[in-house]
C-alpha cells in the first residue's frame, strides 16, 4: 500500500507577511481569550489548600503526582473546568488527561487531595463518567490515583444517590473490567466509606503504607450507636473511639496486605508507588505502532503556531481549512475524498504520526454559483450543510468503518439549511441518516469546535450530544456552542411580540432591550470558559496543541484497537484515488 | 479588460486596492457580506486595477461587475 500512504497530495501554503499581518488584530483578540483561560486553568490548579502545606506533610499533590507518572510533556489534560454542579470548590475534584505512562497510553485520573482530601463533591461523577467512556471508546487502561475521603456530608443529596450519582463510578469500573479493559489504582492517605470503594473497585490495588480503604471510616465506626440524640456521654464516647481510629483507621495495611491481601503491594514512600504503576502500565498489553503505521512519522511542514493567523476571531470571516490541516497532518499530505462533491464538506485521509486518520471538517466561504444544486433560488455558503455533504459524510463514516480508520471531526457550522427547498431536497432525514451511519461505526473519533458548533450540524458533525463514539471534544478560543446565534434567537422569540406591539401603537424600547439582553445571554454561554465549565467541551486548548492531541489521541487508538483492517485490505485510499467512479488510468502501451 | 464579476448579491464591506494597483489572480480585492458572512473576493485575473465600480456600503445584486482589471 505504499503508493497510497508515503506520498500523498501536498497541501497548504506557507503564510505571507501580509497575511500575517493582516490577521495581527484578530490574533490579539484570540491571545486575549487564551489569557482569560490561563487564568482559569490556574484558578483550577490553586484550588483548595496550597501546595506546600500538602507537601510539609510530607505528601505529594495530584500534580506532583501525574508529573511523577507521566512521560516527559505526556499528560493531556481533559476537565480541567469542568465544573457542572457549579459546586463550590470551582471544579470536580478530580484532575484526568489522556496520558503516556511508560511508553502506553492510558486514562488518568485522580483525586485532587488539596480539595476536602479528595470528597466526592457534586458534580464529580459526572466528570469521572466521561473518563470511563473515554477509556470504554478508545480501549485503552484507567489509571487511578486514588485518594478520598469520601462525600461532601453536608450535601450529600447533590452526590450520593442517582443513575449518574458517585456509586455508578464503582460500576462502570466493573463494566470496563469486563470489557477486559484494566483499572490500575494508586491509593494513598485515608479513603472511608466512598473512598473505600474508590479503593476496592479498580483491578490492580498499589498501597502507599499509610493508606487506608474501608466500609466506613473512623468517623461513621464511632457514630453507630447513637442515642438518638448527642449528650455529654455520646460526645465523650466519641471523643475516645475518634482518638483510637485515628491511631489504628479501619482497613490499613496491616488488614488489606497482610489478611485480605487486597493490596497488590505496599510501597514506603510516595513515588515508590507511582514507580509500581509504571511497571504495571509497561506491561499493559499494547501493539507495536509499526503494526498499523502507514508511513514513517513526520511533522507537518508548516507550523502549528500559524493556526492563529488563519482562523479568524470575527465569526462571520472566513479562511480556508486546507491550511489548517496543512498545519495539523504529517508532512502537511492528505487525500481528499470527492473533492468535486458537496464543497462544503472536507473529508479525507490524513497521516498522524504516521497512522492512517480521517478527517472531516466544514469548509467556508462562497461555494460556486451552482451550489446547492437543488435550488436556484439562493446560493449556498461555507459552515452551513447541504444535501451533498451530507451524503459525503454518510458515504465517508461508512467507508472509515469498513477500514476501521478514527475519525476527527473540526465544526465551525452555523447549521443545516433550512426552509421547504431544503426539506424537499431530504435534509431532515439526511442529517439523521448521518448520526445513524456514525452511531454505527464503531470507531473512536475525536471533535475539534474550532469556531461554530451550532443548530443540528453540531449533533450530526460528529458532536458528542449524538454519537457515542466521540471519546472527547476539544474547544478553542473562537469556540461557540449554542442553538442558534443569539441574534436569530431574539429574532425569533420577539418577533410576533414586535409586531404585536407595534400594531398596539405601544413604544417598542423595552422589547429590543429584551432582544439584547438575549443576545447577551447566548453570547456569555456561549463562549469557550463556559463550554469547558458546561462539559459541552471536555477541554479548551491553544491552537498549536491541536496536533499534541491529535497524536494523543491516534496513538492511544491504535494501542490496542478492538477491530482491525489490514493495510492492504483497506478500500477507502484505492476509492480515493480512483475517485469511485473514474477507475484506474489504464498504462499507456508499451 | 476584465470585469470581476459576484455570482452572488451582498453588500461591500471594504475595499483592499486602489485604481492603478498590479493585482495577482489570488489577491481579495474586496470583502462582501452575504449571508451573514464576509467573504473575500479574489480578483481573478492578474493585471492593474482600472476601475472599481461599487463602493463601502454598497449592496449589489447577484451578478454584479464589482471592478475592472486590465
Amino acid at each position: 500500500m505504499k503508493q497510497y500512504w508515503q506520498k500523498m497530495k501536498d497541501v497548504g501554503k506557507a503564510l505571507t507577511d501580509a497575511q500575517i499581518e493582516q490577521m495581527k488584530e484578530s490574533k490579539a483578540q484570540i491571545d486575549a481569550v487564551y489569557a482569560d483561560l490561563d487564568k482559569e486553568f490556574q484558578r483550577v490548579k490553586e484550588a483548595g489548600m496550597s501546595a506546600d502545606d500538602v507537601r510539609k506533610r510530607g505528601q505529594m499533590t495530584i500534580w506532583d503526582r501525574i508529573e511523577y507518572i507521566t512521560d516527559p510533556g505526556m499528560f493531556f489534560p481533559l476537565h480541567t473546568l469542568y465544573n457542572p454542579a457549579n459546586n463550590e470548590e470551582g471544579m470536580t475534584g478530580v484532575i484526568d488527561g489522556l496520558a503516556r505512562i511508560s511508553g502506553k497510553w492510558c486514562i488518568l485520573i485522580g483525586f485532587d487531595n488539596k480539595v476536602m482530601a479528595g470528597a466526592w463533591i457534586a458534580g464529580q461523577s459526572e466528570n469521572i463518567l466521561r473518563v470511563t467512556d473515554i477509556a470504554k471508546n478508545l480501549h485503552v487502561p484507567v489509571v487511578w490515583l486514588v485518594n478520598c475521603s469520601g462525600a461532601k456530608l453536608p450535601e450529600q443529596e447533590r452526590l450520593y444517590a442517582n443513575r449518574r450519582g458517585s456509586g455508578t463510578c464503582f460500576f462502570r469500573h466493573a463494566e470496563l473490567e469486563q470489557a477486559g479493559i484494566p483499572v490500575l489504582a494508586g491509593i494513598y492517605g485515608t479513603n472511608p466509606a466512598g473512598g473505600g470503594y474508590q479503593g476496592i473497585s479498580p483491578t490492580i490495588l498499589l498501597a502507599h503504607k499509610d493508606c487506608n480503604i474501608a466500609v466506613g471510616g473512623g468517623g461513621i465506626v464511632s457514630g453507630m450507636s447513637p442515642k438518638g440524640f448527642f449528650d455529654e456521654e455520646t460526645a465523650e464516647e466519641l471523643i475516645k473511639a475518634t482518638r483510637h481510629f485515628k491511631e489504628s483507621p479501619p482497613g490499613s495495611i496491616g488488614v488489606h496486605y497482610d489478611v485480605t491481601g487486597f493490596f497488590r503491594a505496599v510501597f514506603e514512600t510516595e513515588t515508590g508507588v507511582l514507580d509500581g504503576l509504571k511497571e504495571y502500565m509497561a506491561e499493559m498489553p499494547a501493539y507495536n505502532p509499526r503494526f498499523f503505521r502507514v508511513a514513517d512519522p513526520a511533522e507537518p511542514k508548516f507550523p502549528a503556531t500559524d493556526i492563529a493567523s488563519i482562523v479568524p476571531y470575527n465569526q462571520k470571516a472566513v479562511y480556508k481549512f486546507e491550511e489548517i490541516l496543512a498545519r495539523l497532518s504529517d508532512n502537511s499530505e492528505h487525500m481528499e475524498f470527492r473533492p468535486d462533491y458537496g464543497p462544503e464538506i472536507y473529508s479525507g485521509l490524513i497521516k498522524v504520526d504516521g497512522f492512517p486518520v480521517a478527517v472531516i471538517a466544514n469548509r467556508q466561504g462562497f461555494l460556486g454559483a451552482t451550489y446547492p444544486e437543488y435550488t436556484n433560488a439562493y446560493m449556498g455558503v461555507g459552515g452551513k450543510l447541504y444535501r451533498q455533504g451530507l451524503i459525503k459524510m454518510s458515504e465517508f463514516v461508512t467507508m472509515c468503518s469498513r477500514d476501521r480508520v478514527p475519525i476527527i471531526w473540526f465544526q465551525d457550522t452555523s447549521g443545516i439549511d433550512v426552509g421547504d427547498i431544503a426539506e424537499k431536497a431530504e435534509l431532515l432525514g439526511l442529517g439523521q441518516s448521518l448520526i445513524y451511519s456514525i452511531e454505527q461505526t464503531g470507531v473512536p473519533m475525536m471533535l475539534v469546535v474550532l469556531r461554530k458548533g451550532s443548530a443540528a450540524a453540531h449533533y450530526v458533525m460528529g458532536g458528542p450530544t449524538a454519537n457515542n463514539h466521540c471519546a472527547f471534544a476539544l474547544g478553542t478560543a473562537t469556540t461557540e456552542i449554542y442553538v442558534m446565534h443569539g441574534e436569530t434567537a431574539a429574532a425569533a422569540s420577539y418577533a410576533r411580540r414586535l409586531v404585536k406591539d407595534k400594531d398596539a401603537g405601544k413604544d417598542l424600547a423595552p422589547i429590543i432591550a429584551k432582544m439584547n439582553a438575549m443576545v447577551k445571554d447566548y453570547t456569555d454561554k456561549s463562549r469557550p470558559v463556559f463550554c469547558a465549565k458546561t462539559g459541552f467541551v471536555d477541554e479548551v486548548i491553544r491552537y498549536e496543541d491541536i496536533r499534541n492531541y491529535m497524536v494523543a489521541f491516534t496513538n492511544a487508538v491504535y494501542q490496542n484497537p478492538r477491530s482491525i483492517c489490514p493495510q492492504h485490505h483497506m478500500i477507502l485510499p484505492r476509492m480515493i484515488q480512483s475517485q469511485v467512479v473514474k477507475g484506474q488510468p489504464r498504462p499507456p502501451k508499451e | 479588460m476584465a470585469d470581476v464579476i459576484v455570482p452572488m448579491e451582498g453588500k461591500v464591506i471594504k475595499i483592499n486596492v486602489k485604481v492603478g494597483d498590479t493585482v495577482s489572480a489570488d489577491d481579495e480585492i474586496i470583502i462582501m457580506e452575504a449571508m451573514k458572512m464576509e467573504m473575500p473576493v479574489s480578483a481573478g485575473v492578474s493585471g492593474v486595477v482600472k476601475e472599481i465600480k461599487v463602493s463601502v456600503g454598497q449592496t449589489f445584486p447577484a451578478d454584479s461587475a464589482i471592478m475592472a482589471i486590465e
